[in-house]
């Protein structure tokens, strides 16, 4: 008989939760647990590791050349790197007294026979995330792209004999609805398709009494129904065709329009974008933010990634300004500027609405006071809407945020000879600039004209780039969350993680004239033109996508909210979280050393 | 002094009563360092009336616990199980049908604990249960160290708060140690965090609050 609840707490923590009941017997049978008070040394360089440890109570603090690397708490374990490696360059020491599990080195480097666990402990950082969210999904609710053809509704399929004539089979079709004819061969089945009956009967005058074998075409192409939707999604693009026929035990039970499929996968989003299109008044839009907001948690539940729900907002979003932006402005107007978001919107990162940061560029010549009152109203319509007005003041009902091209070429050279705090700031906010409506050819004429000047300013680019450092990363608090009242045992996601990504990829996009405003974008063309290696690129997406869910899920209770405590957060996000912090850290020292920044004062 | 004074002699007594010889490894020196917290649950809290429904021990090494050799057994018995017990340790009159018995248990148990120190909270209570079936099967009761953590917790306690009502509860023991409660009363969960309490108190920097 085993100790029930012992094992129950082993097999809580993952990877041991693969492990299967015998060999998790066999583990129960081989962990003692130890006690360690307060400033134990229990792996440094000359202190080899002798066994994997898993936290049952207390804290352990990494340290690596004396800067603290990683705390571990109740359920995290430490630290198969120094048991696989028989080395290690950091220090574990106790901070907190520990009450942990032991696992004897020899009967953890006997665990990792297991193929699944020895996966687990050697891979390096990226699939280890991966893995990790993938586990999340799985274990919360079904993944977006586990669906099955069962589980999607299927068009009745059009059966024919192949002796039927032309006419029976159309007039079959037509009581079906169905969009093709299938004819049933002696050991194969041909499809008609609309085009078929376009160029063989109409066209070439065939007799409709003819057999329909005549015109019926081979290679049908057919989807078993237990396969993915995904897989459907993938045979529709390949061959570019609009159905498949689904089998089963290569009987046909049916056909799958891409039409419904499509409709699956984006939920309603592509009603509301239709819905969108047509509303008339604001009041219409109103309605449509309700939907929206139904979308994104639907999307969010079904395990979708982040920065794929972020696009599909902010494509909505700029649909939205696109409709305000007609509504109000004259037609005659309308080519004659530019309407851009700026910030977050601009660079199609936020879900939750945040600040409406927005501008326009009006064309020289024009009389820029005409502008004035589309633009007040534009506003109001926008704080009607729900877009919370800027706290900065960069919205287009602020005469500052309203100039014609060359006000704006001159505001760009007054902010390339300023090392000024705020001018800087301003400068960051037009990088993010996206046109949402109007001609987009002034915004590009006006971000040509920023690239040239900041092309060779590495001093300002510098002074750009030190906001990076600006605040910690809160890596350190982990230590001391229990005791941390100050923050109500929180941290500043945005502030600690999220601004140092945005802001020091933003700065480099501006280097390397990256004209992408999103920052998964932004990283992707940094890597194609060799700035940062595909690894670091993969890591640092990773890492942003951490951050940025685990703000949404924060958020999604408060709206406001950049504060998230992470004893509240489930372990493996934990593990994410720190993951990404740990990342955010390699991008600033990365940062620091590729602007010099420890010689810029 | 005192005390070990007569521990020493009734050993010395108790040997020379011990029916079966096979159990004179109780009596020897112990070398192997190590201690065992044992925890039993019962039908009642009579020793006189009520049996043992299991014995739940670990061993203690150092600042171990050595949970990979954790003795765990549930005994037959014939006594009414009270329904007030029953609340606590979840064990009832089916969960025990393919339990051993007493004569079964008991000499693997004396196997286990050997000559070793034995740890508890209100140990006297447990080593009674324990003593109800030694005795008949030895002529003896159990000759080993007792060593009880509610005495140790109270000692160091009281030197903090000299006139102090001391609570000595196991929940408020468990808090005030910093032990995690591990879940369910069971006999080995019971001795898992018994071994915690003593290991916090008699390796532990003393900050007990």
């Amino acid at each position: 008989m085993s100790i029930l609840d012992q094992r129950k707490l082993i097999k809580s923590i993952h990877p041991f939760d693969l492990l299967g009941e015998k060999d998790l017997d066999n583990l129960m049978g081989k962990i003692d647990i130890a006690y360690y008070t307060k400033d134990t040394l229990l792996i440094s360089k000359n202190l080899p590791s002798i066994a994997f440890y898993i936290i049952i109570k207390g804290s352990v603090t990494e340290y690596i050349d004396d800067e603290i690397h990683n705390v571990y708490s109740s359920g995290d374990s430490f630290d198969a790197d120094a048991l696989i490696y028989e080395k290690t360059e950091a220090k574990f020491l106790v901070e907190e007294d520990l009450i942990c599990y032991e696992i004897k080195k020899e009967d953890f480097l006997d665990l990792m026979q297991d193929k699944r666990v020895q996966g687990y402990f050697l891979q390096d950082f990226v699939s280890r995330h991966q893995n990790l969210k993938h586990h999340d999904t799985q274990s919360e609710l079904t993944p977006f792209l586990m669906a099955r053809v069962t589980d999607i509704y299927l068009h009745e399929a059009c059966l024919v004999d192949e002796n039927s004539s032309i006419l029976e089979a159309l007039k079959k079709q037509y009581k079906l609805k169905a969009k093709v004819i299938i004819v049933k061969k002696e050991d194969e089945y041909e499809i008609v398709t609309d085009t078929d009956l376009k160029e063989k009967v109409l066209l070439s005058g065939l007799d409709v009494n003819e057999k329909v074998s005549k015109i019926s075409t081979s290679g049908i192409i057919s989807i078993d129904i237990n396969d993915f939707l995904f897989n459907a999604l993938l045979i529709m693009t390949h061959n570019e065709i609009k159905r498949l026929v689904v089998t089963e035990n290569n009987q046909i039970i049916g056909v799958l329009e891409q039409l419904d499929l499509l409709s699956y996968f984006a939920n309603h989003s592509h009603l509301i974008a239709v819905q969108i299109d047509k509303a008339v008044t604001v009041e219409d839009l109103k309605d449509i933010q309700e939907d929206l907001n139904n979308v994104i948690r639907i999307l969010k539940t079904k395990g979708v990634k982040t920065r794929y729900i972020t696009k599909l907002v902010s494509s909505l979003n700029i649909k939205i300004y696109k409709k305000l932006f007609s509504m109000v402005m004259p037609e005659e107007l309308k080519n004659e500027c530019c309407l851009i978001v700026l910030g977050s919107e601009g660079r199609g990162e936020q879900i939750i609405k945040t600040d409406q940061d927005n501008a326009l560029i009006i064309k020289d010549g024009m009389d820029v006071s005409l502008f004035t009152d589309p633009m007040m109203k534009l506003n109001s319509y926008l704080l009607e809407l729900g877009f919370p007005k800027c706290a900065g003041d960069v919205m287009v009902s602020n005469e500052f945020w309203r100039r014609d091209v060359s006000g704006y070429k001159a505001l760009i050279k007054t902010l390339a000879n300023s090392m000024d705090e705020s001018k800087l700031q301003i400068l960051s906010i037009i990088l993010d600039a996206k046109a949402a409506a109007g001609n987009e050819a002034l915004l590009d004429d006006v971000m040509n004209y920023l690239h040239t000047n900041f092309h060779s300013r590495d001093d300002v680019l510098a002074h750009m780039s030190k906001a990076v450092l600006s605040f910690e990363t809160p890596l350190s608090l982990f230590s001391s969350f229990v005791t941390d009242k100050t923050h109500d045992n929180k941290l500043d996601i945005k502030k600690g993680g999220i601004f140092a990504l945005v802001h020091g990829i933003r700065t480099l996009s501006l280097q390397y004239e990256v004209s992408v405003t999103n920052t998964v974008e932004r990283i992707k063309e940094l890597n194609n033109k060799g700035v940062i290696d595909k690894n670091f690129a993969t890591e640092l997406i990773e890492s942003f996508d951490t951050l940025i869910a685990i703000r949404l899920d924060a958020q999604s209770i408060d709206k406001d909210e950049n504060y998230v405590n992470p004893s509240n957060l489930e372990k493996n996000q934990r593990d994410l979280l720190k993951d990404s912090f740990k990342i955010v850290n390699k991008f600033k020292k990365f940062t620091s050393f590729h602007f010099h920044l420890n010689m810029v004062v | 002094m005192f005390s070990s004074f007569f521990r020493e002699f009734f050993k010395k007594r108790d040997l020379k009563r011990l029916k079966d010889d096979k159990y004179k490894f109780l009596f020897e020196e112990d070398t192997s360092g190590e201690y065992v917290v044992f925890d039993t649950e019962t039908t009642g809290l009579n020793p006189k009336k009520d049996d043992i429904l299991s014995i739940g021990a670990v061993k203690i090494k150092d600042n171990k616990i050595l949970t990979s050799q954790t003795f765990e057994m549930f005994i037959q018995n014939y006594c009414d199980i009270s329904s007030e017990s029953k609340k606590i340790h979840g064990i009832r009159e089916v969960d025990l049908i393919n339990a051993k018995t007493t004569f079964e248990v008991i000499p693997e148990f004396l196997e286990f604990i050997g000559s070793r120190p034995l740890v508890g909270y209100y140990l006297e209570f447990d080593i009674a249960m324990i003593n109800k079936y030694v005795k008949p099967l030895l002529g003896i009761k159990l000759p080993n160290e007792q060593i009880e953590v509610s005495e140790i917790y109270y000692n160091q306690k009281i030197e903090f708060i000299p006139q102090g009502n001391i609570d000595l509860k196991f929940d408020t023991i468990l808090q005030n140690c910093g032990v995690p409660n591990m879940g369910a009363h069971n006999a080995v969960n019971d001795a898992i965090m018994t071994a915690m309490i003593y290991l916090k108190l008699t390796k532990g920097n003393n900050d007990v609050r």
